[in-house]
Parts: structure tokens; sequence; C-alpha cells
């Protein structure tokens, strides 16, 4: 049983290539403060993925020392994952590399020198004052986060919108969701899903395509695997997904198909209900209708079904190579139509789709064909990637073609209610939106935009195709600042650097994937002279409408003024929000006060129009008369779904008629692999945070590629050779692992290394959806051969020079 | 060279020992909680996850883990076990709390929780 240590290291070196390099990390190894340690308890919300686990936070004297599991919090039930558990020690002064000054260069080929706050802040406040008289007011955006706080991306689109009246305002969701903002919209005439994941518990089979829920979102997978694993014969889970991934081992059926023919394979499925009257006539009869074309033009069922005609499960199978049989989709289809309760789970592998709008309405049409909504169990549930994605960015107002609570830049109506509401004069919106991501910095790259705010994000390294658009951000004629916790691949572009409070450093709501808002307040205090992100938004407004002369800035913060930072302030957004925003919205928050969430072990799920709801938890399924307050104030009929969104003016959900399309690239002679990218549990976007905890770090140092083992053997690439993954964009040079995940054919690359040599998205393509703008990371061709054997490797984290 | 073979056996035997021990046969040594004994690693070694290198140094203990529900879950050997500075070969019980808070607390005051939930199994109950 015993080896040898040079058998031990052997094999090690072997699977990773780690070399014997020596090189420390800055892991500090002195004794560290343990849960046992602390002397009190702080509750709060997860600061990585988008599940919104609630946790406390250990404190002793002062020195966050642990994080633990809420067991009454009904998004996790007390479990978290080894990133929920360790974040802890980033925060205040436990990680020596936190930002702690203000750091300022003139020009981007200088040094940085630290600067006081009054300096940054007029810095940014003379910059972009200049970049709007000289440029216009649309020469300057904002850039935010889903992770960024409710109150932080409220207060920064309203001094954008209000005060500087520009629509340039963006967020790295773009990224992630917006095909499921898209999705939901089309086919449900609302944003965001209707159940909950009270249907984990419920649901007797579950559809997950096009995500890897065990390492992207954990803890929900936790609850699906106790799910099955608790009834193991009733209970049916089919994973649709091009690569076998860890989500893959509870899986009754896996259904692998070749990227891009996602939306055969659901219209197929489509056909074998409609084939086999798996359908729900009086739920299509009571509820739906059919549309297609971008006339949105109404046919009937008829059409519809000549239209699924042309996917039978033969062509479909085909189409979709893999190991895809007809036998397999008519088995996935029968599974999905006859069961309970039916819940479908998706992510990044349909939304970051050339028509991922497309896939999210066809996946909502196998729901609305089967009557599998509303009912315990059935769900059409689009995951979110970030911790406040939804809460933040979807309902604050953070993309630029919409206001917060939901209304349209372009509505004129609802426009000119913001303005009433935040009491600055009609017209003071512009009416046309904003750059979305990828034209903001397609903008940037020209020179159009000439002072941008990137707040709690790392575009550098998170847009796809990324250095082109690196080369934009290095010009000396765009000024950028970067507000942040820790240096990124974007810090090193920057001119202006400004340290931030993280989570528990400061107060703040963020609300997760199921619609569900949680407060944490401030337990700890901020390293150095780090700030949150309200304080300094309000200090800079201030300064701007001194700069601009122009009294409409100033009255943009005006409520806010003289309210202290740690909680007050944030508490006033918060009210203001809303109390006036969300009032009469389908996000209806009214309920969800601080008083209210500091209540509750978890949070409240809108709508909750009133605090006697919200302290119930608030609503678990939209849409259902007795469920949803809202459900029974705009009905319309005795019907028990009231399908009330706004964007739908009939109130019915819409069956689309959307035929297959593939990527913009497909593989060829010379690009002859399909190039996918995605997660691994360890680490989380950019690593910027989870490579700096040693336990996170040490589990996943490197990104490598991961090759079919056929293909492996055709081109002679063996474990832990140093492979080139090439694209018409870029290049990295990434360690092998030999791996039957992803189908022949097709790599696979995670996406959180920062170093340059193995940083995919300058691989990835930036081609987007016409509908939701959102880019295709997940799918590119690229061209792989082994360069050397196993190599030395250093792992990377951008340090901050002096 | 010898010493290091020495180190990385007392290893095996000490992860052999708890697991054996936590199994039930022994409940005074179950309810220790030692440092961990590793071979000593460059910090370019100690870049590789655990279940790597365990995965052929304790073949049994990584299958039973594996086939359990903190394998199928990927709660990894580092949440519990801690890394190699603060390498405990039986756990400290305040990492089972961080996911179990409510199971630790009524806990009967005189086990530890593998004394019923069996080491890298995790059944519900022995």
């Amino acid at each position: 049983m015993g080896l040898s240590r040079r058998e031990f290291i052997k094999r090690t070196a072997a699977l990773t290539a780690a070399s014997y390099v020596g090189i420390d990390l800055p892991f500090s190894n002195e004794q560290e403060a343990h849960a046992s340690d602390a002397d009190s308890w702080h509750k709060g919300t997860c600061r990585l993925c988008g599940s919104g686990c609630r946790l406390e936070l250990g404190v002793k004297n002062g020195k966050a020392v642990a994080l633990r599991g809420i067991t009454k919090s009904r998004t996790n039930m007390g479990y978290l994952c080894m990133k929920g558990m360790l974040f802890y020690k980033l925060m205040g002064n436990n990680h020596p590399e936190r930002l702690k000054k203000p750091l300022y260069r003139a020009r981007k080929d200088q040094p940085f020198k630290e600067i006081s706050w009054d300096e940054a802040l007029d810095i940014a406040a003379k910059e972009f004052a200049k970049a709007v008289k000289q440029y216009g007011n649309d020469s300057v955006a904002y850039y935010g986060s889903g992770q960024a706080l409710t109150e932080e991306t409220y207060i920064f689109q309203k001094v954008m919108r209000g005060g500087l009246k520009t629509n340039n305002v963006e967020g790295n969701p773009r990224l992630c969701m917006a095909s499921a903002v898209g999705g939901y919209i089309t086919s449900f005439g609302a944003d965001e899903p209707i159940g909950s994941y009270t249907n984990f518990e419920r649901a007797s089979c579950f559809f997950i395509i096009g995500s890897n829920t065990a390492e992207a979102h954990p803890v929900l997978f936790r609850r699906i695997m106790r799910r099955k694993l608790d009834n193991k014969d009733t209970v049916k889970v089919i994973n649709a997904d091009p690569r076998v991934s860890p989500t893959s081992r509870i899986a009754d059926l896996h259904l692998q198909f070749n990227p891009g023919t996602d939306l055969a394979l659901l219209n197929a499925m489509a056909y074998v209900i409609v084939e086999e009257n798996l359908y729900d006539e009086d739920f299509l009869k009571n509820y739906a209708v059919f549309r297609m074309g971008k006339e949105k033009k109404q046919v009937d069922f008829a059409k519809y079904k000549s239209f699924v005609k042309d996917y039978s499960p033969e062509k479909a199978a085909r189409i979709c190579g893999g190991n895809i049989t007809p036998e397999k989709i008519r088995q996935a289809a029968r599974w999905f139509a006859k069961s309970e309760g039916t819940m479908s789970i998706w992510t990044m592998g349909i939304n970051q789709r050339k028509r991922g709008v497309w896939a999210n309405n066809l996946i909502h049409n196998l729901h609305i064909l089967t009557g599998q909504l509303c009912k315990p169990g059935a769900d059409s549930f689009s995951l979110t990637g970030q911790p406040n994605a939804c809460g933040g960015v979807r309902e604050g107002g953070g993309l630029c073609h919409i206001l917060p609570a939901h209304r349209l830049v372009k509505k004129d109506k609802l426009r000119h209610e913001v303005e009433r509401l935040w009491g600055i004069p009609e017209g003071r919106i512009p009416p046309k939106p904003g750059y979305h991501t990828v034209a903001m910095f397609e903008a940037v790259n020209q020179g159009k935009i000439k002072a941008i705010w990137i707040n709690c994000t790392s575009p550098a390294q998170s847009l796809p195709n990324c250095d082109k658009y690196r080369k934009g951000m290095r010009r000396e004629d765009v000024f950028m600042v970067v507000t942040d916790i820790f240096p990124t691949k974007t810090t090193e572009l920057a001119n202006l650097i400004l340290p931030t409070a993280f989570i528990f450093e400061k107060t703040g709501v963020y609300g997760c994937t199921e619609r569900r808002s949680q407060l944490t307040a401030k337990a700890v205090d901020a390293p150095g002279e780090a700030k949150p992100e309200v304080w300094i938004v309000r200090e800079w407004a201030l300064r701007l409408a001194k700069e601009l002369n122009d009294p409409v800035i100033k009255k943009c913060v005006e409520p806010f003024l003289g309210k202290e930072p740690d909680y007050e302030l944030p508490k006033a957004i918060w009210d203001e929000y809303t109390q006036k925003l969300t009032k009469g919205r389908d996000n209806d928050l009214r309920g969800a006060t601080y008083d209210v969430l500091k209540k509750l072990p978890d949070g409240v799920q809108w709508p909750a129009p009133t605090k006697e709801w919200a302290l119930k938890g608030g609503t678990d399924i939209k849409f259902v008369r007795g469920l949803d307050p809202l459900a029974d104030k705009h009905a319309k009929n005795d019907l028990p779904y009231q399908f009330y969104g706004p964007a739908h003016p009939d109130k019915k959900l819409w069956i689309w008629l959307r035929p297959q399309k593939g990527p913009a690239e497909m593989p060829d002679s010379e690009y002859p692999f399909y190039l996918s990218t995605g997660r691994v549990i360890d680490h989380w976007h950019t690593a910027s945070m989870t490579g700096r905890i040693k336990e996170l770090m040490r589990a996943n140092p490197y990104a490598y590629v991961e090759i079919n083992p056929k293909d492996a053997e055709k081109l002679g690439i063996k474990p832990g050779d140093m492979v080139e993954v090439v694209s018409r964009r870029g290049r990295n040079v990434l360690p092998a692992k030999i791996y039957v995940g992803p189908c022949e054919g097709m790599v696979f690359v995670y996406w959180h290394d920062q170093a340059e040599d193995r940083m995919i998205n300058r691989v990835t393509k930036d081609a987007f959806d016409p509908g939701s703008k959102e880019p295709e990371f997940k799918i590119c061709a690229c061209r792989i051969k082994k360069v050397s054997g196993p190599r030395p490797l250093k792992p990377f984290l951008v340090q901050m020079k002096a | 060279m010898k010493g290091k073979i020495l180190k990385l056996c007392l290893l095996i035997i000490t992860v052999a020992v708890a697991s054996a021990c936590s199994a039930g046969t022994s409940k005074k040594a179950s309810t220790s909680t030692k440092m961990g004994v590793h071979p000593e690693l460059s910090a370019q070694e100690k870049l590789t996850p655990c279940a790597q290198c365990h995965k052929d140094a304790t073949p049994e203990v990584y299958k039973e883990w594996y086939d359990s529900v903190h394998g199928i879950a990927n709660v990894k050997c580092f949440q519990c076990h801690g890394t190699y500075e603060d390498l405990k070969t039986s756990p400290d019980e305040t990492n089972c709390a961080a996911c179990h808070n409510a199971q630790y607390l009524k806990r009967p005051s005189d086990k530890k929780c593998w004394d019923c939930h069996p080491a890298h199994h995790f059944f519900i109950h022995k």
C-alpha cells in the first residue's frame, strides 16, 4: 500500500504537470483563528455564486475568524461549499494584498502613487466632467457588476442617468444572464423565475441543460442530489450537455450533444410531446398562444405542429451528434412531460449562445406545452452566476436598456415616472439606451468613451476576445477608474484605483436567483482606507455637480447627504429604491425593509408589497392566486393562474417557433475543434478572491485543457503535456487533462486563471446574441497541438507593483 | 529520502488508524483530535489537490469518500481536514459545523460527529 515519496510525486507530476520549481505564494503560515474562537456571529449572504446561501460570520476581537451556514435559511438549509466556508480569509486585515489606499497615475505607463481620498475624488470628478464638456454626455460610462450590492448599483445608475444624462450603464450580468432575461420576458412576459428553490424538494424530474450545477452552484446541487438519492426510482434526472461533468453523476440519462445543436434537441423533445399527445390541452387553451418572427405574429397550434414536424428525433439525433439517439430524445421528452413536476435548470451553457434567447424560449416551450409550471415541482428555472445579478442589476436598473424595477428606458411613460420619483426634470434621462457591454468596450476601443468607471469586476479578463478590448483600455485618452478590493487584470490598466469595502465590511442587500433579497450588515472594519461604494459615489457626485455646475447631479444624492456610510446611507438608498421605485411594479419590495430583512434568517421573495407578506418570506410561486398577492390583484378571470407580466399585453404565455441555429463559428479544416469554457468548484470568476485563499488555490492552481481521450490519442497528447490552444483571436498554452468529459471534437478550459498563457478569454469569440447582446463564450473554433511534455508551471495572480 | 518515506508511511498509518477508529472500534482513539503528519512538501508540491495523491496513497479512504454524499457533492478533503499548515487527521468539529451547525449543537456531549456518522462514508447513522 505504501508509495515511495518519489512515486507519490511522480504520479502527481504526470497528472498535473506540477513542477518542482519552488515558488512561494503569499499565504501566511501563522496559526489562524478558528470558529471555536468566535465571540460573536453575524448574519449575511455568501459573496460568491448566485445561490444566495445564508451564513454567519464569526468575529473575534473585530477580526473575521470563520463562516458557517444558517440552518433555518431557505436557500441553503445551513450548507456551504468550500468557497462559502473560507472567504472570511479575505476580510479586514486577514489578507495582506487588500487594496487599502487610493492609487493614481496620470499615464498608464507610469507607476501608481498613493493619494488621499480628497485628491482621488477630485480627479475622478474632473476627468468625467472634462469628458462630458469636451465630448458630450455619452463619452462617459459605468460598467458594474452582479456582485455589487443593490444599493451600489442603484446609486451609480442614478447618478449616471439622472446626473450625467447618459444610459451608458452596463454590467457583467450582460455576460451571463441577459439571454435568460430575454427568454423570460418573451416567453412569460416578466423577468425572473416563476418558482423557487422549494421546487427542488418537490420535483419528480430534473432537466439540467447547459449547467454544471455540481461545480457552479454546489449547494443547490446538493438539494437536487438529496432529492434524487432519497427517491432513486421515482425521481429522474436528465443531464443534457456536450460535456460529462460532476453533475452527470446523479443523472439517469445523459444527453451529450455537439455544441450548438441544443435548439434542435429541444425542438425534437417538443416534437415527441406533440406526436405522442403528451401536451396539456387545458393549460394551452387557458394560458398560451403561439408566436413567430420578429413581428411576434400569432399563429395556431396547427402551424406549431407543422413547425416541429421538421425536428423528428431521428433528424435531431443526426444534427446533435454526440451520444444522442432518437430513443434517448423520446425518453427525455416522456419523462419531462409525464412527471408530476418537472424542473428545468440551466445557466451559461444556454445563455452564452449566439441564440441564447431562443434556447431559453425553447426550454420554456416545453414547460408551457406540458403545463409544467406553477404547480409544485414544476418550474423553468434559470440559475444565475453572481450573488446580485438578479437583485442589483436586473431589478436595480444596472443595464443600458433598463431602469430600476423592470422599466424599459425606451418607454417614455416609465422613464418619466422615474424622473418624477427622483424629483429631477422630465427629459433628464435620455430616451435612447446606452451601449451594451461589447458595444461599450468597442466604443472604448474607438475612443468614443473617454472616461469609464469599472466597479467590482474585471473585464480585462472576463470579456470574450479580451485582447481586443484590452487595447482600448490601454489607451491614454481613456481615463479609467477601477473600484475593487484586490489587484486584477483590470486594475493593471487603470488610472485611478479606489479601494472598497468587502461584504461584511459594509451594509447592503443581495438578491439571489429565486427573487430573494437578503441583507448583510457590517460586522468588521474594512482594511486601511477602503470605503463603501455608496460613500464613494455620493462624494463623487457632489464634486461632479460643482465641476459641471449642475444642481441636478447634486439632487440625485440629496436624499443621502449627511448619512453615515456603514448603515444609514445604504438604508436610505434601499428605502428610496424599494418604497418609491418598486411600488406597483412586479418586483414590489416595499415590505422588505431593513428591519424586516433583519428579522428573517434569510430574506424576502418579491413580490412583497406589505411588511406582513414580507415577514412570511414573500412569494414562493409567482402568478398563482392565493400564493402571489399580485396574481389576486391583477386577476382578470377565475382561472387559478394569472400571468400578469408587464411585457405581454394579452397576459398569455408565448410558445415560440424558433429554428435550430448553430454557433457563430463552426470548426473547419484549419480550426477543427470546438472550444468551450466553464468553471471549477474551487474558483470563482477571475479568481481575484478565490486564488488568494490557499486551500482553494492549491485545489486548482492552474487552468488546463480537457481533451477527450480519443482525440488525445489521435494527436499523441498525454496527461500533463503542454498543449497549444489557438483560435483566430488568440493563443493559450495549457497542461492537458485527458478526460472523458468533453465529447469528441471538443476541448474545454476553465476561465479563472489570470496567467497570460492560460487566460482563455484571449481565445474565445466575442460574437453575441442579437436579442440579448450576450456573448457566445461557450462555443468557438480552435486547433490544438502538443508543444512539449509536462513543464514547470506557476500559479499566477496580479500583484500591485509599488 | 528514507526519512521522508518514513513520514509518508506514518501519514498513511495515521489516516488508516483514524479511519479504523472512526468505524467504531475504539471510542477513545476516535475522540482525540491530532495534528496530521504529512511528508514534507515544497511550496510547489503543495499545489496539488489532496485527492490526486490520496487516490493512490489511501485508495480505500478515497473510494469511501468518492461514493459518499460528500464525494457526490464535491465536499473536498481540505474542508474537513484543513490544508498543510493546519492539517488535522481527525478534523476539528467546528469544520463540520460550517454546514451541520444544528446537528453539531445538539450532538451528545461525549461523542464526536464520526462516532455516529462513519468518517468518509457519512451514512446517516452507524
